[in-house]
């Protein structure tokens, strides 16, 4: 019996590669690990993955007080 | 206002002869926007400079701010509330500067014979303040005198008063030269900061005051500035008989730059010393300027750094700047304790010896002794920015100083004790303006640039399983930072610029510098060896190259070095950031025609250090420079013999660098403090928690392991604490049980 699972194929840097495959880690998203900027994800996490890596590069950067203050 | 912060002025109507009005004033916060390209900018930007303080200076819109202090330090200088206030500005600035100006100068702080007296030629006001229980606690009662009677004295009066050499014909051909420069900038300025002679002469000739417990007067200058009636710190040097007078002069020889003129016309605006605050950026000769106002103070005078290396560099410019006798210079550290002789001189020493409460040497207590038991004319604290507030508030309180004078070229903490330093020492006299001093020569023109390494994926990966110690070293290794360092190194060696990389990570400075085959200095290198390679660097045409640690942040002076590479610092720490810019803006180089410094920060993206990086840019992007971003280095990959282009060599350096210890991480093993420094000359380490909410706190393994008389102490809650979080300090004894104490109070 064959099994289908839609796949979406996603480019990206090594970097975000990395950050894919170690959220992989801890639940299963990947189908196939393409290339270097390539991998196949289960499309039903296609948006956890973008907002985890969202989370993480957000992380990274600097927002000067004056972006801050509105809050 | 909108909920996003964002207000609506364009229902605020554009004035007449808005072409020629190149500012325009924030009705909401008193922000003053200045369009710098205007042809009017320059006259209005000394206007402003008097008023208010620089926010932000990039190349061509200017931010002002108008605070009470700087507007209290324009009334000082003599401007009048009503000169100020132009017709055409919103109410509540008009307002703010009215509430600000109208009280100042009403009350002055003075110090007498070692003590201090609050004076006002108003008794209302006195009386006023004297409601205030924080006041009226601090003043001494002399002789069970009544409460409300307060010492009566005929006022000084300020007629025949010098201005520093402008009118003085009797000096000699320096004091003449620098006469000129004063008079020169009176013309420049009179009508910005004029000298209201007159109103010091309409005075009232009565002056009532009453004294203060010393250790109170910081709280007693707080609550007056509370209250809104700030006291005027002021020294009539000029007429000051009870302090004998040193002689001191600057040397013939010795020429002052303009701006170093701006700021002492500004300290000693009416012919009185004024204490404050001068911010200048490295190597635009600050200490000329402390110098410089010690010559014109001509009293005893303290100075105070913050290490022994730089108390030595102190005394050496004091020689060569002026003609003071060596006799009457004296240094005061833990290895040197030394007295001058004769009424008056300079004793040099450092913040921890002044601010010491430990016990002292025998000849240590007696000199502190020593220089509390007297009353110093002139009190020069350098790299003010960096002294803990406690230990400030210490010297401060111990040392009777008449005039207190900061320097500074980073006016910024990654805490916010910034603020502490105004009634401390008192407001901000002058800001130099870095892009005008570059365009004009004195410090060297600067590109900066941050370059953008990718993490490899192997690096990445494990990046993101690391701790976050682990972290910090994984992106300072990163094969391709190691190959864009190499890569610039040859570039710039190749143009015949001299190249300083910085890394504040030992572990990496290490690697980096034997993998290059480059010399290397760290807290640890042997002062003979280091003295060898830097005359190396400076002297052979062969070695261009070396890495620093921090070490190399301050006390090392190279005007060789033209070209500045950063591979790892100090998380988000602005002053680093700055303070190692300075160590290229006196290149030597720097007046050759087109002559560029670079100013590299080699950046691991997607990383940490992404964010360190841009905020540590904020400082200087203020000050107006600009940052390039390179994603990629044209002809990187073509250059020959890289480092680690393989894939295995890459994987044998991650391997090296999991295995590596985890102290080399750690950045603060590095320098061994020395008796005399400062703990603090590294800015506080948990700025991060503001943003985001996370402290981070690096420890060594030796007080992990206890041996820092802590004890280890696992946190019961299984989630949240970090594993590299601090131990805790063991919890206080308890109270002993009434049995056992009294056992233990046999003992």
């Amino acid at each position: 019996m064959v099994k289908a699972v839609k796949g979406t194929i996603v480019k990206c840097d090594p970097a975000v590669k990395q950050v894919i495959i170690s959220l992989d880690k801890k639940e299963k998203v990947i189908i196939e690990d393409l290339d270097e900027n390539h991998l196949l994800i289960d499309t039903s996490r296609v948006d956890y993955i973008k907002k985890e890596v969202e989370k993480l590069l957000e992380e990274n950067t600097y927002k000067s007080e004056l972006d801050k203050a509105p809050n | 206002m909108s909920p996003n912060g964002i207000v609506d002025y364009s229902s605020i109507k554009l004035k007449n002869h808005h072409a020629s009005r190149p500012l325009w004033i924030n009705p909401g916060n008193g922000h003053i926007i200045l369009e710098a390209f205007s042809p009017f900018a320059e006259k209005a930007q000394d206007f402003l400079i008097t008023i208010s303080e620089p926010v932000s200076r990039p190349s061509l819109i200017h931010e002002y701010k108008m605070t009470p202090y700087s507007l209290y330090a324009a009334v000082s200088v003599g401007l009048e509330t009503e000169a100020i206030i132009d017709t055409e500005i919103p109410d509540s600035v008009i307002e703010m500067i009215r509430e600000c100006t109208i009280s100042y100068g009403k009350v002055k702080l003075l110090l007498k014979q070692n003590r201090y007296f609050v004076e006002s030629s108003h008794p209302e006001v006195l009386q006023m303040l004297l409601q205030d229980p924080a006041i009226a606690e601090a003043r001494i009662n002399t002789d069970g005198a009544a409460q409300d009677a307060f010492i009566t004295n005929k006022a000084p009066t300020d007629k025949g008063l010098v201005i520093p050499g402008k009118n003085d014909t009797t000096a000699d051909a320096d004091n003449n030269a620098k006469g000129n420069n004063a008079q020169d900038d009176e013309l420049l300025f009179n009508t910005v900061v004029a000298i209201d002679k007159e109103d010091e002469e309409d005075e009232e000739d009565e002056v009532h005051s009453f004294e203060i417990r010393s250790e109170k007067f910081e709280n007693v200058k707080k609550r007056c500035n509370e209250l809104n009636y700030p006291m005027l710190e002021e020294y009539d040097f000029r007429n000051d008989a009870s302090l004998a007078p040193l002689e001191i002069d600057l040397k013939p020889i010795t020429v002052i730059r303009p701006y170093q003129e701006k700021c002492l016309s500004k300290m000693f605006g009416n012919g009185r010393a004024r204490s404050g605050i001068i911010v200048l950026p490295c190597g635009a000769g600050k200490t000329l300027v402390g110098i410089t106002a010690a010559c014109t103070i001509k009293k005893s005078c303290l100075v105070l750094c913050t290490s022994a290396v730089s108390v030595m560099q102190w005394k050496q410019q004091f020689l060569q700047w002026s003609n003071i006798k060596e006799s009457q210079i004296s240094v005061f550290t833990s290895d040197q304790k030394e007295k001058f002789i004769g009424q008056s001189g300079i004793v040099i020493s450092t913040y921890s010896m002044v601010a010491n409460t430990r016990t002292r040497s025998y000849e240590a207590s007696k000199m502190m002794d020593f220089i509390t038991g007297r009353e110093w004319g002139f009190i020069l604290l350098d790299e003010v920015h960096v002294v803990p507030a406690n230990m400030f508030r210490r010297v401060v309180t111990t040392i009777a100083a008449h005039t207190k004078l900061g320097l500074t070229a980073t006016l910024v903490r990654e805490d916010d004790k910034i603020q502490d330093l105004n009634f401390l020492i008192g407001p901000k006299l002058y800001e130099a303006n870095w892009m005008d001093l570059a365009s004009k020569g004195h410090i060297a023109n600067v590109q900066c640039a941050e370059v953008w390494c990718d993490m490899t994926p192997e690096f990445y990966a494990e990046y993101l399983k690391a701790s976050s110690r682990k972290r910090m070293l994984l992106y300072a290794m990163n094969p391709n930072k190691l190959q864009a360092c190499q890569f610039l190194i040859q570039y710039h060696e190749e143009r015949g610029d001299k190249v300083i990389v910085f890394s504040d990570n030992v572990y990496a400075l290490e690697k980096y510098a034997r993998l290059l085959g480059v010399p290397f200095i760290h807290g640890k290198t042997k002062p003979p060896e280091r003295m060898y390679i830097l005359s190396k660097f400076q002297h052979d045409s062969a070695t261009n190259t070396i890495f620093l640690s921090k070490v190399g942040d301050t006390s090392i002076d190279l005007p060789e070095a033209t070209c500045l590479i950063q591979i790892s610092s100090h998380y988000g720490s602005r002053r680093q950031e700055a303070q190692r810019l300075g160590r290229i803006l006196r290149a030597k180089r720097r007046n050759d025609e087109g002559f560029n410094a670079f100013f590299y920060s080699l950046v691991s993206r997607d990383t940490q250090e992404m964010f360190y990086s841009t905020k540590r840019q904020q400082f200087l992007i203020d000050q107006g420079y600009a940052f390039k971003v390179i994603t990629k280095l044209e002809g990187m990959e073509k250059a020959p013999n890289l480092v680690y282009r393989d894939h295995e060599e890459q994987m044998k350096l991650l391997g090296e660098v999991l295995v590596a210890n985890d102290n080399a991480a750690d950045l603060d093993n590095d320098i061994e403090a020395n008796a005399d420094d400062l703990p603090g000359t590294v800015t506080s380490r948990n700025f991060n928690s503001q943003a985001k909410g996370i402290v981070r706190r690096t420890t060594n393994m030796k007080s992990l392991s206890g041996a820092d008389h802590m004890a280890y102490f696992e946190g019961t809650g299984g989630h949240g604490r970090p594993s590299g979080s601090t131990p805790r300090k063991k919890a206080p004894a308890k109270e002993h049980h009434p049995l056992f104490k009294r056992q233990w109070m046999k003992k």
